[in-house]
C-alpha cells in the first residue's frame, strides 16, 4: 500500500528540501518549525489497462454499452484531450491511444465508415505531427491523418456552430463535425480535478465566443479554487454549457486517470522525499544540479523536455458524464489529496520547467506566473494553504524568453499590455478583445502552432485569485527586470525572500513548503 | 555729422543679403531717418526674383526685429517700402546686366557701399576671383560708364597686405608687382583644366572604386551618383587647393585676402574721378550692441574655433600665444562704414580706413583662449550622455607639429574603419563603426580648422587706425552714442562672456543644459518609449494611398537566403550525405561573401544556381515547412507588430524581397499582405537555377516600387519603407518615411547622415537554432524517405 501524503515539521534532522527551479533544481534548508507537505506516493497502476478499458466500455455508468450505441452508417466522432495533459507527456503508449484503439476497433466491427478523430484543443496551439502521433499512436495516425484525424480550429468560421445560450446567458459553441455527429465519444485523461467532465466538451471543442463566458476575471475570482469543482464558478459555468451540449448531441464519455508517477527513473529523486534518497539518488541529484547550473538554457530545455513520465493507469470509467466524472474525481483525489491543518503566513513553491502551455517550449514569464500563482497555488480545497495577505514565494529563473512559434501573442502581451498595467480586470477590459481578434494571431493559431491571441490573458486570469489573495508574491532567483515587469518582487536567495516577507507578515512567520510536483491537492482544515 | 551728411542722399548697398550688408541697411533705416533712399543691389537667383529675395533674405532677418518692435509691423512695412528699393545688379556679368531703369537708378546714387564678397577662406579659386576681384572691377566700370560720380565706399579686409609684420598703415595698397587683370584671368580659367583632369581614367576609376566600396550593393545609379558627388568634391578640393597655393605663392594666407588685395588694386586703378574710400575691417564678429547684442549670421571665422574649443575637439591649437587676434564687432564696422560714407574724400585720392581693434584695444590669442576657458567652464557644452565637456588647455605647438599628429591619427582611424566595414558581421558592428565615424569626423574637422585658420593666429602685425580715429574726433559728442566706432569703447571680457560666446553657442544649437530625464530627480518609474514612426503612422491612418514596404531577410526575419537553402536541402537529404554537402557549401562561402559585398543582385544570381535541378514541388512543400521551423521562430515581434499597425491604419503593406517565392509566400499569406519576390524558372518539371526576372535588389527595387506605386495610386512621399542593408538604399530613398532596421555599418552611416529613423528589432530571446532539421525526428525521417 503506497504511503499517503504527509506534512513534516522541520527539525534539526530534516535534510534540505528540493525546490524546482525552472530547468534546474535547488536544495534549500528550511527554517526550524516550518512545514513541508509531500504528495502521496504513486498508487499501484491497473495491471491490464486494455482489459480495464474493455470492461469499462462494456459496462458503462448510467449508459448503454458502447457496442449497442454503434451502428452501421452512423456519423461518429472521437474527440480527445490535447498534449497539455498529462505533464510531462506520458511514455508511449499514451492511455488515450489505448482507449481510442479499442473504440476504433469496435467501430470497425460495427461497420462504421464515417469516423473522424478530433483533437479537442480549444484555444491551445495545434500540435505538430510528431506530437499528435505520440498521443494517438502510429497505427491510428497513419490510418486517419490528415483527412480524418485533425485538430479542432476554434477560429474556423465554417466549422463552428452556435449551440445556444445557458440560463445564465453563457453562449455555447461547438465544433460543427461534433455537433452534426450521431455520436461523439470523448476520450479524456484527467490529471488534476480541474479537467474532465463537462469542461471537456465545453472548452475543448468550443470557440473564443464560448470560452470567454467563463475564462474571465470575475469567474476565476469566484473559483476557490478551480481545482475543486464544487467550489468553482468556472466549473459551474462549464456544467451549464455542457448540459446544453448534451441536449444537442449524444456524447459518450470515457475518462481515465493516472497516478502521479511523473518522473522517469533517471529523475527518481524528484519523485521521492529527501529522507528516502539513496546514495544513487544523491549522486544523480548532484550530477543534475551541476549540469543545470552550468549548461546553457537551450541545452537544459532539450534534456528536460525529452523526459517522458512512466504514468500508470489508475481508473477508467465510461458512460454518462456526471456519473463518470464523479468516479474520476474520486480516483484523482485518492492519488493527490493531502490533509493540511491550518494556513500559514508564507507558502513556498518551486516552479518546475513545465506547465500545461509550454510543452516543448520555454516557460515564458507570463506562464511562470500562471504556473506558480495559478495552478500550483490553486491546488487546495476549502481554503488556500496561504493565509489571506500572506506571502507566496516561488522559485524560478524567470528569464525574458519566449517561444516565437508557440507564444507570439505572449510576447506582445508582455511587451505592450504588462508595460501598461498589471491589473487583470483592467487588462481584460482594455486589451483582451483586441488580441483575440488580431488577424495575425488568428492566422498563427490556425495555420502554425501558436496559442490563441486571447490565451496569455487566460494565463494571467488563472493567477488573478492568488494575486488578489496574497499580500506579496516573491520570485527567488528570477531576472529582476522581468519579475518587476510582472508586477512581482524579486529575491536572490530564499533567505532574502523570507527577510522581505517579514515586512508583510511580521517576524517569525509560519511557513509551509509545498514539495510539488508531483502534484497534490491540499485539503486545508 | 553722420546723419546730417547722409540726409537726402541715395545710397546703394551691394551684398545686402550678406551679414555686413544687412547690418548696414538696418542701421541706415534706424539711425538715419532722413536718408532719401537705400538701393539694394540684388541679383535674381535661379529660384527667386530679386524682390522676393529682399523680403525673404533681408527683411525677415532677425537684424530687423528691433526696428519692427520699435515701429510695429505696419509702420515698418511702410518705412521699408518708402526707403528701400531693389536694383537688379549681377556682379558676375560685365556691365552688371543693367536694365535701362536700373542704370537710371544707379546714376541717381550719391553713395555706393560695396560690401559684396565671397568671404569663406576655402572657396574655390575661380569663385573668389569672380566675386571678390572682378565683381568690384565691374562695379567701378559700370559706375563710370553711367556717368555718375557717387562716393564709393569699398569694403575690403585688413589682411590685404598679406602676412606682414609690424604696423600696417592706412594707405592705398603697395603695388606687389602683380597685374590684377592677369591674376583674374588665371584664376577664372582654372576650372576647365581641373574638370578635365577629374575625368582622366586614373582619377575617375579611383573615385568609382571608392564610390563602389561605399555604395556597391545600392546599385549602379547610386554608385554613379556617389561617383559624381565625389568628383564634384574632388574638383572643388582641387580648386580650393590651387587657390590657396596660388595665394600662398603670392604671399597671402588664403584666397580671400588675395582676391581682396587684387580688388583694391583694381578699384584704385579704375576709379578715375570717382571719390573712393576703402574700409578694411579685420575679423568681423558678432555685434556688440546693435541691432542687438550678439547679432550674428552664419558661421564666420572664429566661431568654429570657439565651438571646437568648447566641444574639446581641438585638444591643442597652434599659434603664437602673444600674437594679436584682431577681432572687431560688426556694429563698430557698420558705424565706421557710415562715418566714412558721410565723409567723402575731397579729391580723387583714395582714403583708407582700418576697422580694427589691434592698436586701440589689443586682444592676444592667449587671452582669447583664457576667456573661452572661463566661459566654457561656467557654461559647459554637453556630450551625448548629458555630461559637461571639459575644456582643453592649449599649449600652442607649431602648426606643422599639430597637423602631423592629426594626420597620423586620421590615417589610423580610416584604416580601422576600412577593416570594420569589410567584416561580414552586419548590424553587430554598427556601433563600432559609428564611433569610428565620429572620431574621424572630429579629426577631420580639427585638421581643417588648423589648416584654414592657423595662420591667423600667427600674425604679428598691428593695424594702424589713425584715419579712423581722426574721423572719430570729428564726430560730435551727441552723435557718438548713436554711431560708436572707437574700438577702445568696450572691454574684451564683457564682449566674450556676455555677447560673443553665448551667441556662438546659441547659434550652434549645442546642448548646454543637462537634459530633463538625465537630471538626478531620482525617479525610477519606467518610462514609455515613444516612437516617432508610430506617431507618423497614426497621423496617416485611414489612408489607402499610403504604402508600407518591408524588406524581409534581416528586416522582418533574422535569416538569409543561405540559411533557408541549407535547411531545405538538409531536410531532404539522408544524414550521411550531410558532411559532403556542408563541405561544398563552405568552399563556396568566401566567393559568396565577396559577391554580397559588391552587389546583392550578383550574389543572389550566383547563389540561386544552387537550386539547379531541384524539384519545384518538393521545394514548395519544404518552403511551407520552413515557415514553422525557421521563419516564425526567427521573426522579429516588433516587425510583426509594425506590419499590423500599418494594416490597422488602413495602409497597404508590401513585402519586397530577393528571397525565393517558396519561402516568402507562405509568410505573406499568413500575414495577408502583398509580396514581390524572386521566382526561379522551371524547365521540364525541374528548377533551372535561373531567375524569371532580375533579382529585386538595388535600383531594381526602387523601379519595382515605383511601378507598384503607379499601378496602385500610392503616394510614395507619404509612404514608409523598412530595410536593413545598403542594397535597399534606392528603395528607402524613394519614400517619405524611411526606417533603417538593424542597419549594417554602411547603411547605418547613410541613415545617420540623412537623419533617417534607425530602429533595432530583435528576435524573441531563446529561439536561435542552427538552420538544420532535427535528424532524430520522425518528420525528418519521413521527408528523407520521400
Amino acid at each position: 500500500m503506497p504511503r499517503p501524503g504527509a506534512v513534516i515539521e522541520v527539525d534539526r534532522n530534516t535534510p534540505p528540501v528540493l525546490f524546482h527551479f525552472g530547468e534546474g533544481i535547488r536544495l534549500e534548508k528550511m527554517p526550524l518549525g516550518a512545514r513541508i507537505v509531500y504528495p502521496p506516493d504513486p498508487l499501484e497502476p491497473i495491471g491490464h489497462p486494455e482489459r480495464a478499458i474493455k470492461r469499462a466500455l462494456a459496462k458503462p455508468l448510467e449508459d448503454d454499452p458502447l457496442k449497442s450505441l454503434l451502428r452501421r452508417g452512423m456519423k461518429l466522432t472521437i474527440a480527445f484531450d490535447d498534449l497539455s495533459l498529462p505533464l510531462p507527456p506520458m511514455a508511449a503508449p499514451d492511455v488515450r491511444q489505448l482507449v481510442m484503439e479499442e473504440v476504433i476497433d469496435m467501430a470497425a466491427e460495427a461497420g462504421i465508415d464515417d469516423l473522424h478523430i478530433i483533437a479537442a484543443l480549444g484555444l491551445h496551439r495545434r500540435m505538430t505531427e510528431d506530437e499528435l502521433r505520440h498521443i494517438v499512436g502510429d497505427r491510428i495516425f497513419s490510418t486517419f491523418h490528415p483527412e480524418r484525424l485533425y485538430q479542432h480550429d476554434g477560429e474556423d468560421p465554417e466549422n463552428n456552430v452556435y449551440v445556444g445560450k445557458t440560463a445564465q446567458g453563457e453562449e455555447v459553441t461547438l465544433n460543427r463535425r461534433a455537433a452534426e455527429s450521431d455520436l461523439v465519444i470523448y476520450v479524456n485523461l484527467t490529471l488534476v480535478p480541474m479537467d474532465g467532465g463537462h469542461k471537456s466538451m465545453s472548452t475543448g471543442l468550443a470557440s473564443y465566443r464560448g470560452i470567454r463566458a467563463h475564462h474571465n476575471v470575475k469567474t476565476l475570482l469566484g473559483s476557490r479554487s478551480y481545482m475543486n469543482p464544487p467550489d468553482s464558478a468556472l466549473h459551474h459555468s462549464c456544467i451549464r454549457q455542457g448540459q446544453l451540449i448534451e441536449d444537442t448531441v449524444r456524447v459518450f464519455h470515457i475518462e481515465t486517470t493516472v497516478n502521479n508517477h511523473a518522473f522517469p527513473a533517471i529523475a527518481n529523486f524528484m519523485q521521492k522525499r529527501e529522507t528516502d534518497w539513496t546514495a544513487q539518488d544523491q549522486a544523480i541529484f548532484l550530477a543534475t544540479k551541476q549540469m543545470t547550473d552550468l549548461a546553457p538554457p537551450a541545452f537544459k530545455r532539450n534534456v528536460f523536455h525529452a523526459m517522458r513520465a512512466p504514468y500508470g493507469l489508475t481508473a477508467v470509467n465510461a458512460g454518462q458524464v456526471d456519473a463518470v466524472h464523479d468516479k474520476t474525481l474520486d480516483a484523482v483525489n485518492r492519488q493527490i489529496a493531502v490533509r493540511v491543518e491550518g494556513q500559514t503566513d508564507i507558502v513556498t513553491i518551486g516552479v518546475p520547467y513545465l506547465g500545461p502551455y509550454n510543452v516543448n517550449a520555454a516557460m515564458n514569464p507570463v506562464l511562470v506566473l500562471c504556473m506558480g500563482a495559478g495552478y500550483l497555488f490553486n491546488f487546495y480545497r476549502n481554503k488556500p494553504v496561504l493565509r489571506k495577505g500572506g506571502v507566496l514565494i516561488l522559485t524560478h529563473p524567470c528569464r525574458y524568453e519566449f517561444d516565437a512559434v508557440q507564444h507570439p501573442s505572449y510576447i506582445d502581451f508582455y511587451d505592450e499590455v504588462l508595460a501598461d498595467t498589471k491589473d487583470p480586470a483592467e487588462i481584460e477590459k482594455k486589451y483582451e478583445l483586441r488580441f483575440a481578434e488580431d488577424p495575425w494571431f488568428r492566422q498563427l493559431y490556425r495555420k502554425s502552432h501558436a496559442y490563441h491571441g486571447a490565451h496569455p490573458f487566460y494565463a494571467l486570469y488563472w493567477a488573478a485569485h492568488a494575486m488578489d489573495h496574497a499580500g506579496d508574491i516573491i520570485i527567488v532567483g528570477g531576472d529582476r527586470d522581468v519579475v518587476h515587469h510582472l508586477g512581482l518582487k524579486c529575491a536572490t536567495t530564499l533567505e532574502d525572500a523570507f527577510e522581505m516577507a517579514e515586512q508583510t507578515v511580521g517576524r517569525y512567520p509560519s511557513i509551509t513548503h509545498l514539495r510539488t510536483p508531483p502534484i497534490m491537492l491540499c485539503e486545508v482544515e | 555729422m553722420i546723419a546730417e551728411a547722409l540726409k537726402g542722399k541715395t545710397i546703394l548697398v551691394t551684398g545686402s543679403t550678406g551679414f555686413l550688408g544687412k547690418s548696414i541697411v538696418e542701421k541706415c533705416l534706424r539711425s538715419i531717418p532722413d536718408v532719401a533712399r537705400i538701393n539694394l543691389a540684388i541679383r535674381s537667383s535661379a529660384r527667386r526674383p530679386a524682390s522676393e529675395r529682399l523680403e525673404r533674405e533681408v527683411l525677415s532677418s532677425p537684424a530687423f526685429k528691433r526696428l519692427k518692435d520699435e515701429l510695429g509691423e505696419e509702420r515698418f512695412g511702410k518705412l521699408a517700402s518708402e526707403k528701400l528699393a531693389v536694383i537688379e545688379i549681377d556682379l558676375g556679368r560685365d556691365g552688371l546686366g543693367l536694365s535701362d531703369a536700373a542704370r537710371e537708378q544707379l546714376r541717381a546714387c550719391d553713395v555706393v557701399i560695396h560690401s559684396a564678397a565671397a568671404v569663406e577662406f576655402d572657396n574655390p579659386a575661380d569663385l573668389s576671383a569672380q566675386t571678390n576681384l572682378l565683381g568690384a572691377a565691374r562695379l567701378v566700370e559700370a559706375l563710370r560708364a553711367s556717368g555718375a560720380r557717387p562716393h564709393l565706399v569699398h569694403i575690403s579686409t585688413a589682411y590685404v597686405g598679406g602676412m606682414l609684420r609690424g604696423r600696417v598703415r592706412e594707405e592705398p595698397p603697395l603695388d606687389p608687382g602683380l597685374n590684377w587683370r592677369h591674376e583674374a584671368e588665371v584664376m577664372s580659367s582654372l576650372r576647365a583644366p581641373v574638370e578635365e583632369e577629374s575625368r582622366r581614367p586614373e582619377v575617375l576609376n579611383k573615385l568609382r572604386r571608392e564610390a563602389r566600396s561605399r555604395m556597391g550593393p545600392a546599385g549602379t545609379p547610386a554608385v554613379a551618383r556617389a561617383t559624381e558627388r565625389l568628383r564634384d568634391r574632388w574638383v572643388k578640393d582641387r580648386l580650393v587647393e590651387r587657390g590657396r597655393t596660388h595665394a600662398n605663392a603670392m604671399g597671402f594666407s588664403d584666397i580671400y585676402s588675395f582676391t581682396k588685395a587684387m580688388a583694391e588694386q583694381a578699384v584704385v586703378e579704375l576709379h578715375g574721378d570717382i571719390p573712393l574710400s576703402i574700409v578694411r575691417p579685420s575679423i568681423i564678429e558678432s555685434a556688440l550692441a546693435e541691432p542687438f547684442a550678439g547679432w550674428l549670421e552664419g558661421f564666420r571665422m572664429a566661431e568654429p574655433l570657439i565651438l571646437a574649443f568648447g566641444r574639446n575637439i581641438l585638444r591643442d591649437f597652434s599659434g603664437l600665444p602673444d600674437s594679436l587676434l584682431d577681432i572687431i564687432p560688426a556694429d563698430l564696422v557698420v558705424n565706421t562704414v557710415l562715418a566714412v560714407a558721410a565723409n567723402p574724400p575731397p579729391d580723387t585720392e583714395p582714403r583708407v580706413y582700418h576697422a580694427a581693434s589691434g592698436s586701440r584695444n589689443p586682444l592676444r590669442l592667449r587671452r582669447m583662449a583664457g576667456e573661452a576657458g572661463i566661459y566654457f567652464t561656467a557654461h559647459p557644452l554637453r556630450d551625448r550622455y548629458g555630461q559637461a565637456i571639459g575644456t582643453p588647455s592649449w599649449t600652442f605647438p607649431t602648426r606643422q607639429e599639430i597637423a602631423t599628429q592629426a594626420r597620423l591619427a586620421l590615417r589610423l582611424v580610416e584604416a580601422a574603419q576600412w577593416v570594420v566595414e569589410r567584416l561580414p558581421l552586419g548590424a553587430s558592428v554598427a556601433q563600432v563603426s559609428d564611433d569610428l565615424n565620429a572620431e574621424r569626423d572630429r579629426l577631420d574637422r580639427g585638421l581643417n580648422l588648423i589648416q584654414l585658420y592657423g595662420v591667423y593666429t600667427e600674425v604679428d602685425c598691428i593695424f594702424d587706425t589713425r584715419n579712423v580715429m581722426a574721423l572719430w574726433e570729428k564726430v560730435p559728442a551727441a552723435e557718438r552714442t548713436e554711431f560708436p566706432f572707437d574700438p577702445a569703447l568696450y572691454d574684451w571680457s564683457h564682449y566674450f562672456q556676455n555677447v560673443h560666446f553665448p551667441t556662438v553657442v546659441r547659434m550652434s544649437r549645442a546642448e548646454t543644459t543637462a537634459r530633463r530625464g538625465k537630471q538626478p530627480s531620482g525617479s525610477t518609474a519606467p518610462k514609455t518609449e515613444s516612437s516617432s514612426v508610430r506617431a507618423t503612422i497614426e497621423r496617416r491612418s485611414g489612408r489607402a494611398d499610403v504604402l508600407a514596404v518591408f524588406d524581409v531577410d534581416g528586416t522582418l526575419v533574422e535569416t538569409n537566403v543561405v540559411e533557408y537553402f541549407l535547411w531545405m536541402r538538409l531536410r531532404a537529404q539522408p544524414l550521411d550525405e550531410w558532411p559532403s554537402f556542408m563541405a561544398r557549401m563552405l568552399r563556396q562561402a568566401p566567393r559568396w561573401l565577396y559577391l554580397e559585398r559588391r552587389s546583392r543582385a550578383e550574389f543572389q544570381r550566383s547563389f540561386y544556381r544552387e537550386y539547379d535541378g531541384l524539384d519545384p514541388e518538393v521545394m514548395q512543400r519544404l518552403g511551407r515547412e520552413a515557415l514553422d521551423a525557421v521563419t516564425l521562430r526567427r521573426i522579429y515581434p516588433e516587425g510583426m507588430r509594425r506590419i499590423r499597425e500599418h494594416k490597422r491604419a488602413g495602409h497597404r503593406v508590401l513585402l519586397l524581397t530577393g528571397a525565393l517565392d517558396v519561402v516568402v509566400e507562405p509568410l505573406a499569406e499568413l500575414l495577408d499582405v502583398e509580396v514581390d519576390c524572386a521566382h526561379l524558372l522551371v524547365n521540364d518539371g525541374r528548377l533551372t537555377g535561373d531567375l524569371e526576372s532580375p533579382p529585386p535588389a538595388g535600383e531594381a527595387r526602387s523601379a519595382l516600387l515605383e511601378e507598384y506605386a503607379g499601378r496602385n495610386g500610392v503616394v510614395l512621399s507619404e509612404s514608409f519603407a523598412y530595410a536593413d542593408s545598403l542594397s535597399d538604399l534606392p528603395m528607402l530613398e524613394l519614400v517619405g518615411s524611411p526606417v533603417a532596421v538593424n542597419p549594417d555599418a554602411r547603411l547605418s552611416q547613410v541613415a545617420g547622415q540623412r537623419g533617417w529613423r534607425i530602429e533595432r528589432w530583435r528576435m524573441a530571446p531563446g529561439n536561435w537554432r542552427l538552420p538544420m532539421p532535427d535528424p532524430r525526428s520522425p518528420e525528418y525521417l519521413e521527408a528523407v524517405r520521400r
